[in-house]
């Protein structure tokens, strides 16, 4: 009968926290015994963890670093933000043209603190090619953040590292985390606001400073609200009963007073509310909010949102797909809330029709699919585990192990295939050529008229092309009042025009840019095709 | 230029309100912090004798109510010795009433000093102290019959020479200044004054302050010309390295009852500002042995002053910078200060909540309303005390104003009884 007596598993359940005193906390009923979960012993514990972090940021950094100049294209919102920042570090004000309240400053405001870094690491690169630079030091951050998270949600460490492992070298994540979008910036307080929510003292301040993190993460990329209710979870789970009220205070008036910031610096400026002469930050809320044409419903084809979210299912379905299910399932399971309620409140906001619906918005659900993914995996096994409970343990950790090394069979080659051209390919080449025969071949920069598109407006800058109205970005040209002043003559006042797949594809109110296209000729091309970009010169 | 100093000042006062900040909401830091603010629940054995002090001046209204209240109390081993003035016959009438009525545990002291004041009352009193340990109340004060069981309890657990009890006042539903002195206590002695006890540098309170006897003698006692004799007596014990031990408990408090008008509150308040002024100029507090405690001590004894003028300093600030269109940067840097103050109005709010649950108040929307709107009226009536404060040390002026107490704590039979 010996049999029947399952040996209890030695050291049993271990407070993962002994800190703690757990005698302020009401005696919990007694529950059936639990797997020991955290076996983390206490003297080790710093520096195994360290290690480990350090060999996740080795391994996803790796994987983020290898070509991230030559992979992906370059995007017109990769320049925008980082000419801002460009702007910002210069004490030019906060943009590089007149700044118009349509993302809140302090993403850029950020990169600008790190943009020494790419003329020390890559000082031949391209611009924005070597501008992703700064976003390794962002995944950096993430990881750590994702990594602490995980074993603040009480994730055992191998859960913790399966979610950084898919958070960072899913093959949307890869492209998504090289590019320099506000959002990948504003993901990391939005983890640190988590984390400290979660601390494990329950400490007022650390609640105080969730809250200044959740008003910094909005101020970085306001879409940063919609997780907003997933912090409030692991908010009133990181506080206790005796001193919650403080704690709530304390977060709320760190999240509101940081915040209110923003509108204050646009009422200082007299610029919160719209008027004729200025911009405002009322009236690009409004425009946000409703003059931005749509992106269609999710599931018409050929809509704008179609064609976004397919582009992420191109990368990595797995991830998405294994984590909305993990999402759902998580909702029936207290320890999951947090990244459920994040992964579900974002994709709800993407099936609603008739949103606007940008690419990078997948951004922030990377972390709180995967946190879902490793924290389901967990319950799975924990249930498979109890489930072979009579086996010899050898044997059960053997069969758990045998699923694992099938499971990531299959998804290894997935994913190797998704990554292999984020590691081998070159797509910004013809930008670099171009800029290389501008630099040699156009004499007297700095009196020339160049308008480029923003991913190669600061390569222009610094070759002595004067910023703003000798380096024009196309954009502007028909839409902001004060370069159209340098521009008595319109096209004729222009003497180059770089045509490149983003300048091709560009929206129809810029008669200027039209009209310069029309009138000049081809001095240059690089690369073929859709993709190629030209040199042209106004011909009068 | 303007903008530099606009932008030091600026920084100056937001340091000045995060540690505001800092010690008011030293009790609610974590869940282990709150719970160790409290009593120990105590033994049955007594250790003490305890001496009671009630110095009583012009108070024959509360006097009795007091007394006989502290006669109930669980603890069996003590004495109260009522101190009143020879020039106050109405109040040494009730005194010597319950002398009379209770001759092993009341007795009354005579003070016959021409000018009189609480420090020489109590000192007069001190030679004819018989217990281990001296408490001092206030005539007004609503004393639990469990709290000396508590401090005797305290005592014997720990080494401490000195156990301060919380005070509270209550009626917080009299006017919107009531409302906020009641805050004002509440989070000095729920919080800010165990933090004080933790750093080793402790202010202490008026009343509910117990100290062994020996202690007090060997320390000679209250310094009669003080206006702040107990913080006084706190720097000076705190200077010689003896242990304070700070215990809050809502149910154990000491219940007072705020100044009746808002004269008396704003002289009740230059008294003390008074008096920090003079314990800061005593320089007792340079004994301390370590810089950490000694610069705790500069700003603990300034503090009053910090507060009082922060108030009126950022809306300068605000102003300046606006009027001068300094950038928006440096406009931006002179709201900073506003996060932490702000942020204390939120807490106090919550404190008010707190309050309100804790002493079973019924705490009504209009009642957050006038914390709210009268914070910026208060913070001009502190800076106003803090200002005369100031001004009468200079001059000289160092007489005792005394509160007057009318009993609006209490209940209506209570006082006519």
């Amino acid at each position: 009968m010996t049999t029947l007596i399952e040996r209890p598993e030695a050291p049993t359940v271990r407070l993962r926290r002994p800190q703690r005193d757990a005698s302020w906390r009401p005696a919990p009923a007694p529950k059936p015994p639990k797997r020991a979960r955290h076996r983390r012993p206490e003297g080790s514990r710093f520096s195994s963890d360290t290690w480990i972090v350090l060999a996740l940021l080795v391994v996803v950094l790796g994987v983020q670093a290898w070509n991230i100049t030559g992979f992906p294209p370059i995007s017109a919102d990769e320049g925008t933000y980082l000419a801002q920042a460009w702007a910002v570090a210069r004490g030019d004000g906060l943009a590089h043209y007149t700044y118009w309240y349509d993302h809140p400053p302090l993403g850029w405001m950020q990169i600008a603190l790190l943009s020494w870094l790419p003329g020390l690491l890559a000082p031949g690169a391209l611009a924005v090619a070597g501008g992703r630079l700064i976003m390794l030091v962002v995944t950096g951050a993430a990881v750590v953040l994702l990594y602490k998270l995980g074993d603040r949600l009480d994730l055992p460490r191998w859960a913790s590292v399966l979610a950084v492992l898919l958070y960072g070298l899913s093959p949307l994540a890869v492209i998504m985390h090289r590019q320099i979008y506000l959002d990948n910036v504003a993901v990391v307080w939005m983890l640190a606001a988590m984390v400290l929510a979660l601390s494990p003292r329950r400490h007022l301040w650390h609640h105080v400073a969730a809250g200044i993190c959740v008003a910094v993460a909005v101020l970085s990329k306001e879409t940063m609200l919609l997780v907003f209710p997933a912090v409030l979870i692991a908010l009133w789970r990181g506080t206790h009963k005796s001193t919650r009220t403080f704690s709530l205070v304390g977060f709320g008036s760190g999240l509101v007073l940081v915040g209110s910031f923003y509108p204050l610096y646009a009422l200082i400026k007299g610029e919160l509310f719209p008027g004729r002469d200025h911009v405002s930050l009322l009236g690009a809320i409004f425009f946000q909010l409703g003059g931005r044409e749509g992106s269609g419903s999710v599931f018409t084809p050929g809509s704008s949102a179609y064609i976004t979210v397919g582009s992420w299912l191109y990368y990595d379905k797995v991830l998405i797909f294994a984590g909305l299910a993990a999402a759902l399932a998580g909702l029936f399971l207290r320890r999951l809330w947090v990244p459920a309620v994040a992964v579900l409140l974002l994709a709800v906001m993407v099936l609603r029709p008739g949103g606007y619906l940008p690419s990078m918005y997948i951004i922030q659900a990377l972390p709180f699919l995967a946190l879902s993914v490793a924290g389901m995996v967990d319950v799975l096994a924990d249930r498979a585990s109890r489930l072979l409970g009579n086996w010899q343990p050898v044997r059960r950790k053997v069969v758990i192990g045998y699923v694992a090394m099938v499971l990531a069979g299959l998804l290894a080659p997935v994913w190797w295939q998704g990554n292999a051209a984020a590691l081998t390919r070159q797509d910004t080449q013809s930008y670099r050529d171009a800029v290389a025969w501008i630099g040699s071949s156009v004499q007297d920069k700095d009196h020339k008229r160049i308008v480029v598109d923003d991913g190669m407006w600061l390569d222009m800058v610094k070759q002595d092309f004067r910023p703003g109205t000798g380096a024009i970005w196309f954009y502007k040209i028909d839409l902001d009042p004060e370069v159209m002043t340098h521009l008595p003559g319109g096209w004729r006042d222009i003497d180059y025009v770089v045509s490149t797949p983003m300048l091709r594809d560009r929206p129809d109110v810029l008669p200027t840019v039209t009209a310069a296209l029309a009138h000049s000729r081809v001095l240059a091309t690089f690369g073929e095709g859709d993709n190629r970009v030209e040199i042209r010169q106004i011909t009068t | 230029m303007a903008s530099v100093a606009v932008i030091l000042l600026s920084l100056a006062l937001a340091v000045v309100a995060v540690l505001t900040l800092w010690w008011t909401l030293h009790a609610w830091r974590t869940p282990e912090v709150l719970r160790g603010t409290r009593f120990e629940a105590p033994l049955a054995s007594r250790t003490v004798r305890f001496s009671l002090l009630v110095p009583a001046r012009h108070e024959q209204a509360v006097l009795e109510q007091t007394i006989t209240q502290l006669l109930r109390s669980t603890h069996d081993d003590y004495e109260i010795i009522i101190i009143v003035g020879h020039d106050d016959p109405e109040t040494a009438e009730v005194a010597e009433r319950l002398a009379t009525r209770y001759p092993a545990l009341v007795s009354v002291i005579t003070d016959h000093n021409p000018v009189k004041n609480k420090p020489k009352a109590l000192n007069t009193a001190l030679p004819h102290c018989k217990g281990d340990v001296v408490g001092v109340f206030d005539a007004e004060d609503q004393v639990h019959p469990a709290l000396l069981a508590h401090v005797d309890h305290a005592f014997s657990t720990t080494n401490a020479a000195v156990v301060q009890g919380g005070v509270q006042l209550i009626n917080f539903h009299s006017s919107w200044y009531s409302l906020r002195n009641c805050l004002e206590y509440y989070f000095y002695f729920r919080s800010r004054l165990h933090l004080q006890a933790q750093q080793g540098f402790i202010p202490l309170g008026g009343n509910t302050v117990f100290i062994r006897t020996e202690t007090l003698r060997r320390t000679g006692g209250w310094d009669p010309e003080c206006l702040a004799e107990d913080c006084d007596l706190g720097v000076r014990l705190s200077s010689q390295g003896y242990r304070v031990v700070v215990a809050y408990d809502s149910l154990l408090v000491t219940r007072e009852e705020t100044p009746d008008t808002l004269m008396s509150l704003f002289k009740q308040r230059t008294r003390w500002n008074q008096g920090f002024l003079q314990v800061f100029r005593k320089k007792e507090w340079r004994k301390l042995p370590t810089f950490r405690q000694r610069a705790l001590a500069r700003f603990t004894l300034m503090s009053p002053f910090f507060q009082a003028y922060t108030g009126l300093l950022i809306p300068l600030g605000i102003g300046t910078a606006l009027l001068l269109e300094l950038p928006a940067a440096v406009a931006l840097v002179t709201f900073l200060p506003l996060i932490p103050t702000v942020a204390n109005l939120a807490f106090e709010v919550a404190g008010l909540h707190d309050f309100g649950k804790q002493y079973e108040l019924n705490v009504r929307p209009a009642h957050y309303l006038k914390l709210v709107v009268g914070a910026p009226l208060y913070m001009m009536l502190l800076a106003g005390a803090a200002t005369r404060a100031i001004y009468r040390e200079g001059v000289g002026a160092r007489n005792w104003e005394l509160t007057r107490h009318v009993g609006a704590h209490l209940h209506p039979e209570q006082v006519t009884s």
